[in-house]
């Protein structure tokens, strides 16, 4: 078995930690960019939502580097992403692939049987002891949840940086060497020390930089091909940004959630405005909103593809919660458009908004 | 003493020139016709009659284009739309509650409150609707765009168009004129759904308040104009130079902006001889693939856009100082 695997953000780190620990082969797709788009676009459904086309794009130039199986989370919950994977089954064989899928679905879905068996799947590829497998599990948990803090200190620290650009420079290398290791446990000392690099950079603290929380749907937020790089963006324009949904958030949620004390916070703030469990991650765009509100961020904007049904419900909440709180929310809509512009000009004039909406509330009028 | 404010649009390029009193003394409107370079150079050739470099104080580019149009004429501010159009709306009247501004690509709605901008929409994958439609069917139905809003006041009842999507409206159109209604009925359904269309959706949650200043080429459609107000049920205003007022707040900020700076980066109406081209290629330096374009000013390179690490644009360690002779 040679396993590949969609990408989302910074996963690939983590996977890469977990299929060396496993010992077993994979390949890892080129990062997402515009080859990759055309190539899902030309073979996808055409009013799919853009995480598809690009996932099919992965899979392909995977295939092209050697790979044979897919290895994929699931979802039967009431948004498109439950159908993704019997789609992409179909669609990958009849383009003539012949290409494995390992999909892994909640247990209360398939049964924890099921999970256990698929999940065996993945493990005797790799011929090592339950002892090892435990601890590459381990550690790439692990590593996920260490880049994603890393990151997101990166993200917050920009704005207060006195050195301009260090906090991205940082961090775009911390990912390129991350990748250069050959076990999970030289990974994992990397990372810390890089996050370690990060917390100590030279930082103005007088400094009161613009805060954006980024919220929306999960795939467009944390993949940054999907969202024109928005948060290197953010970093650029010295704004500290936060962003709620990780996959590392997304780990722990699955985790928690059959005992139902997962992302408690977020279901409280969001209970006002949307008391139901609709789809997707809608209720976390609701509850996210809110909570940076509390925070005392500037403003919050909103990603998702276009089609997407549950961020189109909280879309049309939004802006309740904008005249609630005086909270301004701006929503971005993403598709196979690879014109920056448009979107450039729209972050630009959200800036200067905040930044106007500040000095008047600073210096009166 | 001039500042001078360049937006360079999907559609049309506008130059303008304000005095100190943020007055406009001098405007031109070109066709973008798909070359960016090509309308700048045609602007200064006309303005290099008129002024010398040293009339000009302050230059400022706005527009989808105006990362390039700094490049090339060295800009002392780079503003998105959003806020030049804001700025020089708020020139005209300071108690200005909404903006409603329709060009060639983008609309937009832009909310104030006591001259401060406190929200925006712009349409958001679609360009129904925008100029560059009305054009289309302009074309289409043989009258020249300058009529266009003309035919629709003309008419006593609206045709219904679905005004959903730039094709369902086009082929709603094409229905009904085979239907035997006629042209001006037509029109001023158009008229009336591309309204509907604007406020369902760029304006989809915003509280519109008088007074409302309409701007943006579509402005110059009385059929439009015609439309938002029966719509709104209020007076939509029409500021005298509707299509240039992304060019006057881009001239208006860049004033600003040399008041702090002390000097202007303006290279001078004499790029209008040079040759200036474009070339672009995919950098193959990591998976991104960047398509990378590169300006040139008589074979020097000026400036390069598009990586996104910033390889190629450190390369030239800042283009504007490289090659301003």
């Amino acid at each position: 078995m040679i396993a590949t695997f969609p990408h989302l953000g910074n996963v690939y780190i983590a996977v890469k930690a977990l299929f060396d620990g496993l010992g077993i082969d994979y390949v890892i797709p080129p990062q997402n960019s515009d080859h990759a788009l055309n190539i899902g676009a030309k073979y996808s459904p055409e009013e799919i939502c853009l995480p598809f086309k690009i996932m099919i794009g992965n899979y392909i130039q995977a295939i092209e580097g050697g790979a044979d199986t897919v290895i994929l989370t699931g979802s039967c919950g009431p948004c498109r992403f439950g159908e993704y994977c019997e789609l992409q089954m179909n669609l990958m064989k009849s383009l003539g692939y012949d290409l494995e899928f390992i999909v892994l679905d909640m247990p209360k879905d398939i049964g924890i049987k099921e999970l256990i068996n698929r999940l065996a799947a993945i493990g005797a590829a790799g011929r090592k002891s339950r002892f090892e497998k435990l601890k590459a599990t381990k550690s790439a948990v692990q590593v996920m949840r260490l880049i994603d803090e890393t990151e997101a200190l990166a993200h917050y620290l920009a704005g207060y940086e006195r050195n301009k650009g260090e906090c991205k420079r940082l961090l775009h290398r911390c990912k390129k060497e991350a990748m250069k290791c050959s076990s999970p446990e030289e990974m994992l000392s990397l990372i810390k020390e890089y996050k370690k690099r990060i917390e100590y950079i030279p930082v103005d603290i007088n400094k009161d930089p613009l805060k954006i929380a980024i919220i929306g749907e999960i795939y467009t937020v944390i993949e940054p091909y999907s969202n024109f790089y928005i948060e290197d963006k953010l970093m650029d324009y010295g704004v500290s940004s936060k962003r709620g949904l990780t996959p590392s958030w997304w780990f722990k949620n699955m985790i928690l959630s059959p005992a139902r004390i997962n992302s408690l916070n977020i279901k409280k703030a969001s209970r006002k405005y949307l008391p139901l469990e609709i789809g997707g991650h809608a209720k976390e765009c609701i509850g996210e909103a809110i909570l940076s509100y509390r925070e005392g961020f500037d403003g919050a904007i909103q990603i998702f593809p276009l089609g997407c049904m549950p961020e189109i419900v909280s879309k049309s909440i939004l802006p309740a919660i904008s005249r609630d709180c005086d909270f301004p929310i701006m929503s971005l809509v993403v598709d196979d458009m690879t014109g920056e512009a448009g979107y450039i000009t729209r972050l630009e004039a959200f800036i200067d908004l905040l930044e106007r909406r500040r000095e008047n509330v600073l210096y009166g009028s | 003493m001039y500042y001078m404010g360049v937006d360079l649009g999907s559609v049309s390029t506008d130059i303008a020139l304000i005095d100190k009193n943020h007055d406009l003394v001098e405007k031109i409107y070109l066709r973008t016709r798909g070359n960016p370079i090509k309308a700048i150079q045609e602007g200064f050739k006309i303005l290099k009659n008129k002024y010398d470099d040293s009339d000009i104080s302050a230059a400022g580019t706005t527009g989808s284009g105006r990362i390039i149009a700094s490049a090339i004429i060295g800009a002392d501010a780079v503003k998105n739309e959003i806020t030049a159009h804001a700025m020089a709306a708020l020139e005209i009247d300071k108690d200005v509650k909404t903006i409603i501004e329709i060009g060639g690509q983008d609309s937009k709605i832009i909310i104030l409150n006591n001259g401060i901008v406190r929200d925006f929409a712009m349409n958001t994958v679609c360009a129904a609707g925008t100029g560059s439609f009305l054009d289309r069917q302009a074309e289409r139905l043989d009258i020249p765009i300058e009529e266009f809003g003309d035919y629709a006041l003309k008419a006593d009842t609206s045709v219904r168009i679905a005004g959903r999507c730039a094709v369902f409206a086009e082929s709603d159109m094409i229905h009904k004129q085979q239907l035997g209604y006629g042209k001006a009925e037509i029109i001023r359904g158009l008229c009336d759904a591309l309204v509907r269309n604007f406020l369902n959706n760029v304006g989809k949650g915003k509280t519109i308040l008088p007074k409302v200043l309409f701007q943006g080429g579509v402005a110059a459609n009385k059929g439009m104009k015609a439309a938002f107000e029966n719509e709104l049920g209020f007076e939509v205003f029409v500021p005298e130079n509707y299509s240039m007022m992304g060019a006057i707040g881009a001239a208006i900020i860049a004033g600003d902006q040399v008041k702090k700076t002390g000097r202007t980066k303006f290279r001078g109406f004499k790029l209008a001889d040079n040759n200036i081209f474009s070339r672009s290629f995919d950098c193959d330096g990591c998976p991104n693939r960047c398509e990378v374009v590169k300006i040139y000013e008589n074979d020097a390179i000026i400036g390069y856009f598009g990586d996104r690490c910033t390889r190629w644009t450190g390369k030239t360690g800042g283009f504007l100082r490289l090659h301003s002779g």
